[in-house]
């Protein structure tokens, strides 16, 4: 009857009474000053081992724009010239430990660009036949040619696919000697299996029919590479990598991997000579075009940024941690005398 | 006659029993046009009708800044064109806040709406045609003639004509209108009285056809001014025959009076004040932040833009694969495109989730309020209410308490506890009245409980008919008052005017000399059951400058006694020399006064008969002089009358205090706050009060009116201030607690700040130095005024605390406003932004949840600016590397689960639990409060320093990925995931170093939250989502690469790390320093709140009240005769009938000199 009558009691619980059980820590100085010189010195550690990592990556890269006189290249930099060829010789004077990653890389290039970024069909790209005759409309301005046929694949990233090409020589007794490249396998898993799908039709030219290839595309797609239907049309290895945004506009993408024959420890000491059919005009927007080699370790590529950062962010943890210190016996001497 | 009343002012023109005038003329409104004179008596304060609802809540929220700019976003992101996220994640959390807030706003609106019509249909007798008809409130009109019930409320301003009672008398109760308990006396005009109650009633008053003509409705409730044109004759009228709506008739079978105001144009409603949205000063400086927010979003989205345009054109020129991007081949459009794209982009930095969680928090914290057991009020089953849900956190910053004071501070019980009789101290004051041992007083017939004294020594010797100064002290206490008696069940009941005369009359009963009845010359007293009669011959009045009354009565023994009572200043020096037992008693005032009681000296004199023919003489012949000379002589006569004294005794009487009343207002001053009592009463009981509940300290010196003037009429009010206190204080204590002052002001003061505005803010300065200021006899009104001064010329936030319909006002003027649910209608509640049960709660109430609250939402605000901003400011630095293109960082379908998923419930569960200290210590240590008062935690420059901290997040969530990025092989998708995960790990340690409390609920969100940071982005980039629906789901695999790569996961840990590390070393570098402090906090403040008094030899400590309505008692009324009752017990009927109704103009407090002196045979 009591209880009828208290009908508006509240709940005498934890929650209600604002009493929950709860870990209260306490800091003192006695724990933030140690804790500041672990973080800072685990900082630096990583750092260290960031930084000798990345000391120990060998690194050869070649700009081969042709934009000075004396560069090889330079010729074929005439946006008039077709089907240029140019020829770049290096040499390495130690093993470059394999496997050697091949990379071309790209400068004050936009990939990043939102319209660029979104001009392509991914209903179109994944297979589905419907989008070849009717591209999606994200791919303007590069949707239909000027006969109202569609292109395919659509859109600013698949028409701006980097089209040069390279051929590694070593140079052996004055003997070219090729370097086996390994185009297997430098897309994502992702991509080549699932994201990017050729339509189910074979041959698979059939598919493309009543279609354009891009504007500035040499051939079709069902023709990127005619040897190996593994890598052609959509699942082009190399067209996965394009398709694959870079996220700064100085950006480096797989081209090739050197892993095969004699070549699978490494290039050994010596003159090499790279062949460039060069295609892609990066002049016009002051853009660069250079070659890179490089073996990998455990956190990637060459990064001697991260190390750096490591290292000062944790000897900056570790300074404050001092002048925490002082701070803290200066405030705490005077009031124990 | 029209042109001279329009000359006076009196322009408001009252026509009886004219009904079709007045309606003709009523007030009308259509749109926002208005037209008409009269108010009709109708109560509308509801807003929405069902025609109304949809436009009018719409247009309401939308007058917030914020949801106006989401509507905006909702607008930009339905453009494909610009669109950089999907539409629906802003429009849903916008629909649910509109209907929310929507939903909250009807069902309140409802509520008043109900409330409304209940007061609307309240019924009262109408005067229609010759007979009275029930009616209800709302359709009565200006003119019409009223019959008042006893008990009833009275619906409308009236004016009364006459009543059941003699003499067209009749009593009000005006608790709800300036909270006093006592009744008040109305009396209608003679004229009126004698023509309509000649006749039958209801003829005569429907053939009443006077014509008021007044004042303009106005909101002055003590005064009124009109003149009634009757039969030819103009009578004046004031406020003493008016009736207000709101007052309840009591003691009078009926009353009739005509309408004079109604509805909107009565007094009371006239100082109801306008119903005003509050907001919290909190979501002010936040307001102003977000749109600092805003305004800069735009500012860098039309930097951005800019930029945009300038990169279009170079690329338009120059590369070929983008040039045909820029829309239309104008890189201006182009540009104007990416602005909207980025106003979209970067409002994330200002989510409509923060407004929802921000709605949610206080809703818990209002529930907390409802939930607090120490705020529950068992006896009553009343826990606290929070009624505004919104204002929590103001309660942790209120800087002035402004509490009303009958019935918020007090009981408005007045106990008699003690008193001291010949030097004899009986009662004992520091037992609390319910623990005192009942007294058997059986053997008194009369006795019906009340008195918490327990003296059986006492009433030993007063049966024991030892000590004759102890019975001349108890028949003292059963002459000298006014109080009325009223038979009721064969025992009297007294009606009183001032609570203090019913306390020691109730108490003298008690011990055996019962006051049974009075006429107009005659009490009736029964001493230990031998009735006695006494002749009365002359009531010197009370008055507030005099501060004592006297009877002159002729004892049946024939001899002539003049009783006494009165302040002890007042008292003592009018005795005669040699006094017996005068240190005695004087030191029993002084302990008295320590215990905080009221004190009264009483005294007694035998007049011989020749002195007392000499004075009546003259009494009677200053009477018939002149009005103002007669005050001064009668004054002076009185004072010949009342000397020589014999000190009997002294009275103590507790006013008494709301439980826990001393001890929090102890508390609330030491956290800081200024506590000011605002009230209708008189100043005596307000400053009795002011120190019995510890605000003024015994040494305290009052600051009053014409010293006040003074100081702010000299060129320099600061150092007369200072001066003023000074000289004072010298002599007592050598300017030791030179602080201690406090201002004492009237309402008839007050009114004296409308006409010199600048005298506000010297004021204010002024009062700020003192310790609180008290402010009597103001009207609600004033009470309002006083709050909108502290408010205007402070910038603290006030807080108005009170019970009846006469605080309402104030209540809706102060920033936060709390309502005591008392015994009284709820009138105060229904305003109030928080409800309490008693005033002890509001300690609690402060201290507690209002710190918590504060604490918790300038927390989370600042946390919450921190993390969206910082999270959605990425943008702006990556629109530079990316032609400022509005392409987003992150995946849309993080943009939509960051605020929601990731980093929602840590800060929310924060914001519900969080303590520094515990509710304990929160009491202990009040001092802690004072950094809400100082907006330590949400000052716009704190809230400043956290934007500024998110700048720095976001240059840092951006430049370091960049920088590891930058020439590497790293693609768009793995980046956004890597700065998507140094987000949310940024935030995630943020709230780490915020949070102090961790329940289990804190580390279970914390935990939950990073999960399902993880577990989400793998869903998202799941290839099964992907095939349904490729558009959406185009990260698939990238956190199958990225959540293994080592290089992914030491850029975001270093990247979050740098971000937070501001933050890590200000917490470091607080804990460094404030170690000391902490320790010193603990150690010095373990005094318990001092609640003693602190004595100080040689100070006068004594202070007596002699609380009386304001201005002349109602001693003419008695000496009139007008007062005497038909209900006399059956031992005094002969003398009832002796007693011819004389209808004396009786503005003399003395009997003619013929029929005094042989009165009794």
């Amino acid at each position: 009857m009591v209880k009828e009558e208290l009908a508006n009691r509240p709940d005498n619980t934890a929650f209600t009474q604002q009493r929950l059980p709860a870990w209260q820590p306490m800091l003192s100085a006695g724990i933030v000053i140690p804790g500041f010189v672990i973080i800072g010195l685990a900082f630096i550690g990583i750092g260290v081992a960031l930084f000798v990592t990345s000391q120990s990556i060998q690194l050869l890269e070649l700009d081969y724009t042709g934009v000075e006189q004396t560069s090889p290249c330079f010729k074929c930099s005439d946006p008039n010239a077709k089907n240029c060829m140019c020829e770049l010789t290096f040499s390495t004077d130690t093993l470059f430990k394999g496997p050697v990653f091949f990379y071309y890389g790209l400068s004050n290039y936009f990939q990043n660009y939102r319209s660029y970024g979104v001009s392509k069909d991914d209903d179109q790209l994944s297979g589905n036949l419907d989008n070849f005759k009717s591209p999606s409309d994200t791919c303007a301005p590069y949707e239909y040619d000027r006969n109202n046929k569609p292109f395919v694949p659509c859109g600013a990233v698949a028409n701006s696919l980097f089209n040069d090409t390279f051929k590694l020589y070593q140079i052996v007794n004055g003997a070219k000697k090729v370097v086996p490249l390994d185009g297997k396998g430098i897309s994502w898993w992702t991509d080549y299996n699932i994201k990017y799908r050729n339509p189910a039709v074979t041959p698979l030219k059939n598919a493309f029919n009543g279609t354009v290839k891009p504007l500035y595309w040499s051939k079709p797609a069902y023709e990127l590479d005619p040897s190996d239907p593994a890598n052609n049309g959509f699942i082009n290895q190399d067209f996965l990598v394009w398709m694959r945004r870079a996220a700064l506009p100085d950006f480096r993408k797989l081209y090739r991997r050197i892993t095969d024959g004699d070549y699978a420890e490494g290039l050994p000491a010596g003159n090499y000579s790279l062949q460039i059919a060069y295609n892609y005009p990066v002049l016009s927007f002051e853009g660069r075009k250079k070659v890179v080699f490089s073996n990998v370790s455990w956190m990637g590529g060459k990064n001697e940024f991260l190390g750096i950062a490591y290292l000062v962010i944790g000897s900056l943890c570790v300074v404050m941690s001092v002048v925490m210190l002082i701070v803290y016996a200066k405030f705490k001497f005077p009031e124990e005398e | 006659m029209a042109k001279e009343s329009v000359e006076s002012g009196l322009t408001w023109e009252v026509r009886a029993n004219s009904r079709p005038y007045h309606k003709h003329k009523q007030k009308k409104s259509f749109l926002c046009f208005h037209w008409g004179r009269y108010a009709d008596n109708l109560v509308c304060s509801y807003k929405y009708s069902p025609l109304t609802f949809l436009p009018l809540t719409l247009f309401e929220q939308f007058q917030r800044v914020a949801n106006l700019y989401f509507l905006l976003m909702v607008v930009l992101q339905c453009v494909p064109v610009i669109s950089s996220i999907p539409w629906y994640i802003t429009i849903i959390p916008l629909l649910s806040v509109l209907s929310a807030r929507g939903l909250k706003d009807l069902a309140n609106d409802l509520t008043r709406r109900r409330s409304d019509t209940e007061i609307n249909s309240r019924p009262c007798d109408v005067l229609l045609s010759q007979s009275f008809s029930t009616m209800q409130w709302k359709d009565l009109f200006v003119g019409d003639v009223l019959r008042i019930h006893k008990d009833q409320v009275i619906p409308a301003d009236i004016l009364l004509l006459c009543s059941s009672e003699p003499h067209s008398l009749c009593y009000v109760e005006t608790a709800d209108i300036d909270g006093e308990t006592n009744l008040k006396y109305r009396q209608a005009l003679s004229a009126t009285h004698n023509e309509l109650t000649s006749h039958p009633t209801e003829e005569a008053l429907a053939a009443f056809d006077g014509v008021v003509l007044c004042e303009e409705p106005n909101n002055r409730l003590y005064t009124f001014r009109g003149q009634l044109h009757w039969r030819r004759e103009c009578l004046l009228l004031d406020h003493e025959h008016i009736l207000l709506r709101g007052t309840v008739l009591r003691n009078t079978e009926f009353a009739y009076g005509l309408t004079i105001y109604t509805g909107a144009d009565t007094k009371i409603l006239r100082n109801c004040g306008k119903l005003r949205v509050k907001r919290t000063q909190t979501e002010k400086v936040f307001n102003r932040l977000v749109m600092g927010i805003v305004l800069s979003v735009l500012l860098a989205a039309l930097l951005l833009a800019i930029g945009s345009g300038v990169f279009s054109s170079w690329v338009m020129s120059n590369t070929g694969v983008l040039s045909a991007l820029v829309v239309n081949g104008n890189p201006a459009y182009t540009g104007f495109l990416i602005f909207w794209s980025y106003i979209i982009l970067l409002s994330p930095a200002m989510p409509i989730a923060l407004y929802i969680t921000f709605e949610l928090i206080h809703t818990v914290h209002s529930l907390f309020i409802g939930w607090d057991m120490e705020m529950y009020w068992q006896p009553a089953d009343r826990p606290a209410q929070a009624r505004n849900t919104s204002m929590s956190e103001e309660l942790g910053q209120v800087g002035y308490l402004l509490s009303d004071k009958t019935g918020t501070l007090t009981q408005n019980r007045l106990l008699f506890r003690q008193c001291c009789i010949a030097g004899e101290i009986y009662g004992d004051a520091s037992v609390l009245a319910e623990d005192t041992e009942p007294m058997d007083l059986s053997w008194n017939p009369f006795s019906c409980g009340g008195l918490f004294m327990s003296a059986t020594s006492l009433v030993e010797k007063l049966r024991g008919q030892q000590c004759p100064l102890s019975r001349q002290f108890l028949t003292a206490l059963a002459l000298c008052h006014t109080v009325m008696a009223e038979w009721k069940e064969e025992a009297p009941v007294y009606q009183a005017a001032s609570p203090d005369e019913e306390a020691l009359v109730g108490a003298a009963r008690e011990l055996g000399w019962v006051f049974l009845s009075r006429t107009r010359d005659f009490i009736v007293v029964s001493e230990l059951g031998v009735t006695r009669q006494y002749q009365l011959l002359a009531l010197l009045d009370f008055t507030s400058q005099r501060r004592c009354m006297s009877v002159l009565v002729r004892e049946p023994e024939g001899g002539l006694k003049l009783y006494c009572k009165g302040a002890d200043i007042v008292i003592l020096e009018r005795l005669q020399k040699d006094c017996p037992y005068q240190e005695r008693i004087e030191r029993s005032l002084e302990l008295f006064a320590q215990a905080c009681l009221r004190t009264l000296c009483v005294a007694v004199r035998s007049v011989p008969e020749a002195s007392w023919e000499q004075w009546s003489k003259t009494l009677a012949q200053s009477a018939a002089m002149a009005t103002c000379d007669r005050d001064v002589l009668l004054e002076k006569l009185y004072d010949q009358m009342e000397r020589d004294l014999q000190l009997l005794g002294v009275t103590a009487i507790e006013d008494r205090l709301q439980e826990g009343v001393p001890e929090t207002i102890a508390l609330l001053k030491q956290a800081g706050l200024k506590v000011w009592v605002l009230t209708g009463d008189k100043k005596e009981t307000a400053v009795n009060i002011g120190y019995s509940c510890k605000l003024l300290d015994p040494d305290t010196r009052l600051l009053e009116w014409h010293e006040l003037r003074e100081i702010l009429q000299s060129p320099d009010p600061g150092v007369s201030f200072f001066k003023a206190r000074q000289t004072e204080l010298w002599a007592v204590d050598k300017g030791r607690d030179g602080e201690k002052t406090a201002v004492v002001l009237t309402g008839p003061e007050l009114a004296e700040f409308d006409q010199r505005p600048e005298w506000g803010a010297t004021f204010m300065s002024l009062a700020e130095q003192c310790q609180s200021v008290l402010c009597c006899r103001v009207t609600p009104g004033q009470k309002a005024d006083i709050v909108t001064l502290v408010r205007k010329h402070t910038s603290s936030v006030t807080m108005s605390i009170g019970d009846g319909a006469n605080d309402v006002n104030m209540i809706k003027t102060a920033h936060v406003g709390v309502g005591i649910a008392g015994v009284e209608g709820g009138q105060a509640v229904q305003n109030a932004d928080f409800a309490l049960s008693q005033f002890r709660f509001l300690q609690r109430l402060l201290l507690v949840h209002g710190r918590w609250s504060y604490r918790r939402i300038s927390l989370f605000l600042r946390y919450f600016l921190f993390k969206t901003c910082g999270f959605a400011l990425v943008h702006i630095w990556f629109g530079i590397f990316n032609g400022c293109s509005a392409q987003s960082l992150y995946e849309t379908w993080f943009i939509a689960l960051y605020t929601v998923f990731y980093t929602a419930t840590p800060i929310m569960l924060v914001a519900f639990f969080e303590q520094d200290v515990s509710a304990e210590s929160s009491l202990k240590w009040p001092e802690l409060y004072k950094s809400g008062q100082r907006q330590e935690l949400s000052s716009p420059l704190m809230l400043s320093l956290s934007l500024l901290y998110a700048v720095y997040a976001s240059l840092v969530l951006f430049f370091i990925p960049f920088g590891v990025f930058y020439d590497t092989a790293v693609d768009y998708q793995t980046m956004a995931v890597t700065v998507a995960m140094a987000a949310t790990f940024t935030a995630t340690i943020e709230i780490v170093l915020v949070t102090r409390y961790w329940t289990k609920f804190n580390i279970a969100s914390v935990c939950v939250s990073v999960v399902l940071f993880f577990i989400c982005t793998r869903i998202t980039h799941n290839p099964r989502l992907f095939q349904k629906s490729p558009q959406d789901y185009l990260f698939l695999g990238v956190s199958d690469k990225a959540f293994v790569d080592p290089l992914v996961w030491l850029t975001a840990l270093l990247t979050a790390w740098m971000a937070v590390l501001p933050s890590v070393t200000a917490l470091a570098l607080n804990v460094i320093l404030t170690v000391h402090d902490k320790h010193k906090v603990h150690s010095a403040s373990h005094q318990p709140v001092e609640l003693r008094s602190k004595l100080r030899r040689g100070t006068s400590l004594r202070r007596s009240s002699y609380a009386l309505s304001q201005g002349a008692g109602p001693g003419r009324f008695i000496t009139s005769g007008t007062c005497s009752r038909s209900t006399a017990p059956p031992v005094d009927e002969k003398m009832t009938s002796n007693n011819n109704p004389t209808d004396s103009q009786g503005q003399i407090n003395m009997k003619d000199n013929s029929d005094a002196p042989n009165g009794t045979q």
